[in-house]
């Protein structure tokens, strides 16, 4: 086996990945970075992202409204000593993409523009056309080829961490083009492998986002929190389940039922008017915005057609050109995979799955409770999000973050050195055996696809934008079942150059293991927050048992343990979730408190 | 798995390093929709018909760039290409062409990935700024200027598409030498005369390119590299005449 | 011992395995005829330079037979050399901007094929008016 010594080990070259491995090599070159990443960089799933990505600008915005969307955005289960960090670092981050050549769209003076965003007050979100994530992923990983101190492992995927002394200590990857094992030590391991989507059937996701990273974590006792809050994106394509931007509402898109209706007016987020406005209507958070189309279901105001049981996104009155300028990437979308014309047709749209609230447990400083190891991006939880995540504060996310976990690094690889270099290698040849066990076996007898469907299935029952406690009952019971019938995966490829049914293998293993979590983790909430919506008799907020973090422990082959955890809350008491008119009042009474207060 | 009442053929060139001497076509019925991408067709194989077939992709929305392949010889990223495109005669599917062959649909992509990081494909600034100053001031029109040329996915469909590419391995092709365009086009880069001299007046760079032309026909993303490069043949002629007369012999 | 082996495609035939090159190829093709066309006019120089005798001669002979199908072959090759040009003319133009909008490269296809045009049906005329 193939063994390398890094200071520094990556897993996922991603934005955070990148942004942090840059951090690194400008702390300090000397220090060898290994960023491992089981696909091109430039594949990695932020490429998908398109909307943009927030920061306070404009001279009528301030942190405080900042914060305020996001901690409200959240349902109060943020931890707002990190949302207020990452609100004030925001800025500074989009300058430095675009002194690394992120072409941000501009306004006329050449300054960088914003536009409106869901849930958000003002306008801060940053955007370089309708690929916000492709140009930032593509500038992260071309200025990253100016630091010699970074070594890449294309293509290599990572199949276990190195744990050793009680500190994370290195990595085992699978090089995919040769199927050899390569152990890569490093005195600090940063995990930025994106979310899980994949564990749902619809989902925005590309078929690397797996939960792989989040996994391997759990995997070795580090808890997974809030796992049980998944984001439903409500506009996205019937079917295969891409995704249409939210800037089409930024821009000024309507959502309409059957009857041509702004249906959005009779949830909480009216009334309507002319043109967009913020936190009002089409502009409200993505889980109100889900929900709506859930219950607009049930009343049998959607529309049924070809693609299924849909609602419309209407753009036509915002024009061709318009739309080919700003939005051109939807354009494309729309006419390439549905034969529709933006410009004169509405697009229907139902909502999916998109992005993963929950994930490993991380401290202000991206730091786990397992020393050595570090999480960034959509695959870890460090308290920004909360019950819901607000648009474009993901892409922010990444870079402000990114720069935490390699400055975080940094301190800690210089503190340390590898302990005891004889034990890794034994763990690193025990988890080759496991890996390679997968797909020497030669009695299997499940197909994989048949447990990646019926996971995924159940998962969209029991885990869907309201839930019931049957339901995530029969779920948690499927997933026990899956994990037991993993056991004996039949795979038919016993090769080693580039042998990807034995990869999709490995990740049905994670995909479970995540699944498990955010199952269990649902059913143990008995309340409503943010993206988790129970039907069941717990259908209102429960400040006063609820507002905790879950924290799922992994158990083996066992449920997971659900423990709870302190939020932290500095400035902002919980209060009711307001958009539309009511946003306004509530807005309004909270600024009279705040004078009275003085 | 919907009602699908259609099945279409799909040929796929298989290659099995470790037991195929050579590549070989195998055959495979798929049922479809009129929706499917050939991508969900090889996931359908893969899933239920042959565990072995191994192909990238990622992002099923044509952005990612994994999933280039020759269909019916021509270079396309199969999540954009549609089944109902080729029924009732059914498809043939290969890896993309002028790189060798790993695995069934999988290209060696080294070579892409060297060339990628040879032409300083990062903002060297023209002016120095610190984050305090704030961003760069970039007007619409300087945007445009490059923009186009920044979309490149890294699909690899214009290398497949360029035959100089196919006959000379050293040239640079079309894509990468786009990305050096992007760069030297951005208003606020100064390292055109680095890029420039270490490469683009070079066989590797510009001169290797004979204006085929192929590549922008297949670019996905309308990057039109063809542009790219042959807008700036008469910069480089004049700049081969000028270089004894200038110092440096820089040129924009 | 790693297990790849990659496999390199023979570039063999290439230029027949699309359209799109064969049509590439025949462009290029063009320019022989170009330059056998340039060696036809530089052979009437030369012969003009030899005085009027050996000049009639050199216009006698370019109406033999064979000299006539040659510039019927040529004039049909001229015209796909013309098209084919300034087809990819547009790729040899940088970005340009015109009143705030971004020039179409059919205009400049377009517009030199009109130049071309009117070019040659000007030469035609003047031609036609030293023999009436």
């Amino acid at each position: 086996m193939e063994v390398f010594k890094a200071d520094i080990a990556i897993v996922g070259a991603g934005g955070g990945g990148l942004r942090a491995a840059i951090a690194i090599a400008e702390a300090d070159p000397r220090l060898k970075i290994a960023l491992i990443s089981k696909v091109l960089p430039m594949r990695s799933h932020t490429v998908a992202a398109e909307g943009g990505a927030a920061a306070v600008t404009r001279p009528e915005d301030s942190l405080d409204h900042h914060f305020n969307d996001t901690v409200g955005g959240g349902d109060w289960l943020c931890e707002q000593d990190v949302v207020e960090y990452f609100v004030s670092q925001a800025h500074e981050e989009m300058v430095q993409m675009e002194h690394w050549g992120c072409p941000w769209s501009r306004k006329e003076d050449g300054h960088a523009n914003t536009r409106a965003f869901g849930g958000m007050k003002i306008e801060r979100t940053w955007f370089a056309a309708d690929k916000t994530g492709f140009h930032m992923l593509h500038t992260l990983f071309q200025t990253s080829i100016k630091y010699p101190s970074i070594k890449r492992f294309d293509e290599y995927f990572c199949c276990d961490l190195m744990v050793e002394d009680g500190r994370c200590q290195g990595v085992l990857a699978i090089e995919i083009a040769t199927g050899e094992f390569t152990l890569i030590e490093a005195k600090a391991v940063i995990i930025a492998t994106g979310g899980a989507g994949r564990v749902f059937r619809e989902n925005t996701n590309g078929g690397i986002v797996t939960g792989d990273g989040m996994a391997l974590a759990y995997r070795h006792g580090v808890p997974l929190r809030d796992m049980e809050f998944v984001q439903y994106h409500p506009t996205c394509m019937p079917r295969t389940g891409l995704l249409f931007t939210e800037a089409c509402r930024g821009e000024g898109g309507l959502l309409l039922n059957k009857d041509g209706y702004r249906y959005l007016q009779d949830y909480g987020l009216g009334p309507p008017e002319d043109k967009p406005r913020n936190k009002f209507m089409e502009l409200g958070p993505r889980d109100r915005l889900s929900q709506a189309f859930w219950h607009e279901h049930q009343k049998g105001r959607t529309i049924e057609g070809p693609f299924g049981s849909v609602v419309n996104l209407d753009l036509r009155h915002l024009g061709e050109a318009y739309l080919r300028e700003r939005l051109p990437q939807i354009y494309e979308l729309a006419e390439e995979f549905m034969g529709i014309d933006p410009a004169h047709t509405p697009i229907p749209v139902v909502p999916g799955v998109h992005y993963t609230m929950g994930g490993i447990l991380a401290d202000g400083k991206t730091a786990s409770p397992l020393p050595g190891l570090y999480s960034v991006g959509e695959c870890s939880s460090v308290g920004i999000h909360g019950a819901n995540r607000l648009g474009s504060n993901s892409l922010t996310e990444l870079i402000v973050f990114g720069k935490v976990a390699g400055i975080e690094a940094v301190k800690f690889a210089k503190s340390v050195s590898i302990s005891n270099p004889d034990a890794i290698k034994k763990q690193a040849e025990a988890a080759q055996a496991r890996a390679l066990g997968l797909v020497n076996k030669s009695d299997g007898t499940e197909r994989m696809a048949v447990l990646r469907t019926e996971m995924a299935q159940s998962m969209e029952d029991g885990c869907g934008i309201y839930r019931l406690g049957k339901t995530m009952q029969a779920t948690c019971d499927k997933i026990d079942e899956l994990k037991q019938r993993y056991k004996n995966l039949r795979l038919e490829d016993k090769s080693k150059v580039f042998n990807t049914e034995w990869l999709l293998g490995i990740e049905l293993g994670y995909l479970l293991d995540v699944a498990q979590s955010m199952v269990y983790s649902a059913i143990n909430r008995k309340e409503s927050r943010g993206s988790h919506q129970r039907l069941d008799g717990f259908e209102e907020r429960d400040d006063a048992k609820y507002l905790k973090h879950s924290l799922a422990f992994y158990a083996g082959d066992g449920a997971p343990r659900i423990e709870y955890g302190d939020v932290k809350i500095t400035k902002s008491q919980p209060g009711t979730r307001a958009y539309g008119a009511a946003g306004v009042k509530a807005d309004e009474e909270r600024k009279k408190k705040g004078a009275a207060n003085g | 798995m919907a009602d699908a009442e259609k099945i279409i053929e799909i040929q796929v060139l298989r290659y099995r390093p470790e037991q195929d001497k050579e590549p070989v076509l195998q055959s495979y019925k798929v049922p479809f929709t009129d929706d499917m991408s050939v991508l969900q067709g090889l996931q359908y194989i893969k899933d239920y018909l042959d565990g072995t077939v191994s192909f990238r992709w990622s992002c099923r929305m044509a952005i990612c760039g994994s999933c280039g392949m020759m269909v019916d010889g021509k270079p396309k990223l199969s999540c954009k290409t549609f089944l109902r495109e080729y029924y009732p005669q059914g498809l043939r599917v290969e890896a993309l062409a002028h790189m060798p062959i790993e695995r069934d649909l999988v290209v060696g992509v080294e070579d892409f990935v060297a060339k990628l990081e040879s032409i300083k494909p990062y903002i060297i600034p023209k002016e120095p700024r610190t984050l305090a100053q704030g961003e760069y001031l970039q007007t619409p029109q300087q945007r445009d200027m490059y923009e186009q040329f920044s979309s490149c996915i890294n699909c690899m469909l214009c290398y497949a598409a360029c035959p100089q590419y196919g006959l000379n391995p050293d040239f640079t092709g079309p894509g990468i030498l786009a990305l050096m365009h992007r760069y030297n086009a951005d208003s606020r880069d100064g390292g055109q005369a680095e890029r420039l001299n270490s490469l683009g007046h070079k066989d590797e760079g510009y001169w290797g390119c004979t204006a085929v032309a192929y590549c922008s026909e297949v670019c996905p993303k309308g990057v039109d590299p063809a542009n790219a490069i042959n807008q700036n043949k008469m910069a480089s002629a004049i700049n081969y005449f000028t270089r004894f007369v200038t110092p440096g012999g820089a040129d924009k | 011992m790693s297990a790849r082996r990659p496999y390199v495609r023979s570039m063999d035939g290439w230029w027949k395995r699309d359209a799109y090159f064969i049509r590439y190829m025949a462009r290029e093709v063009t320019a022989i005829f170009v330059a056998l066309y340039a060696i036809v006019l530089l052979f009437g120089v030369v012969r003009l330079a030899q005085g009027e005798a050996a000049f009639n001669g050199w216009l006698q002979y370019l109406t033999t037979p064979w000299m006539k199908a040659f510039h019927l072959i040529v004039l049909a090759v001229f015209c796909y050399h013309t098209w084919s040009w300034f087809s990819i003319m547009p790729k040899t133009m940088p970005i340009m901007f015109v009143g705030g909008k971004r020039v179409q490269p059919g205009l400049i296809t377009s517009t030199g094929i009109a130049a071309a045009v009117v070019a040659s049906l000007a030469v035609l005329f003047i031609v036609k008016g030293m023999h009436p």
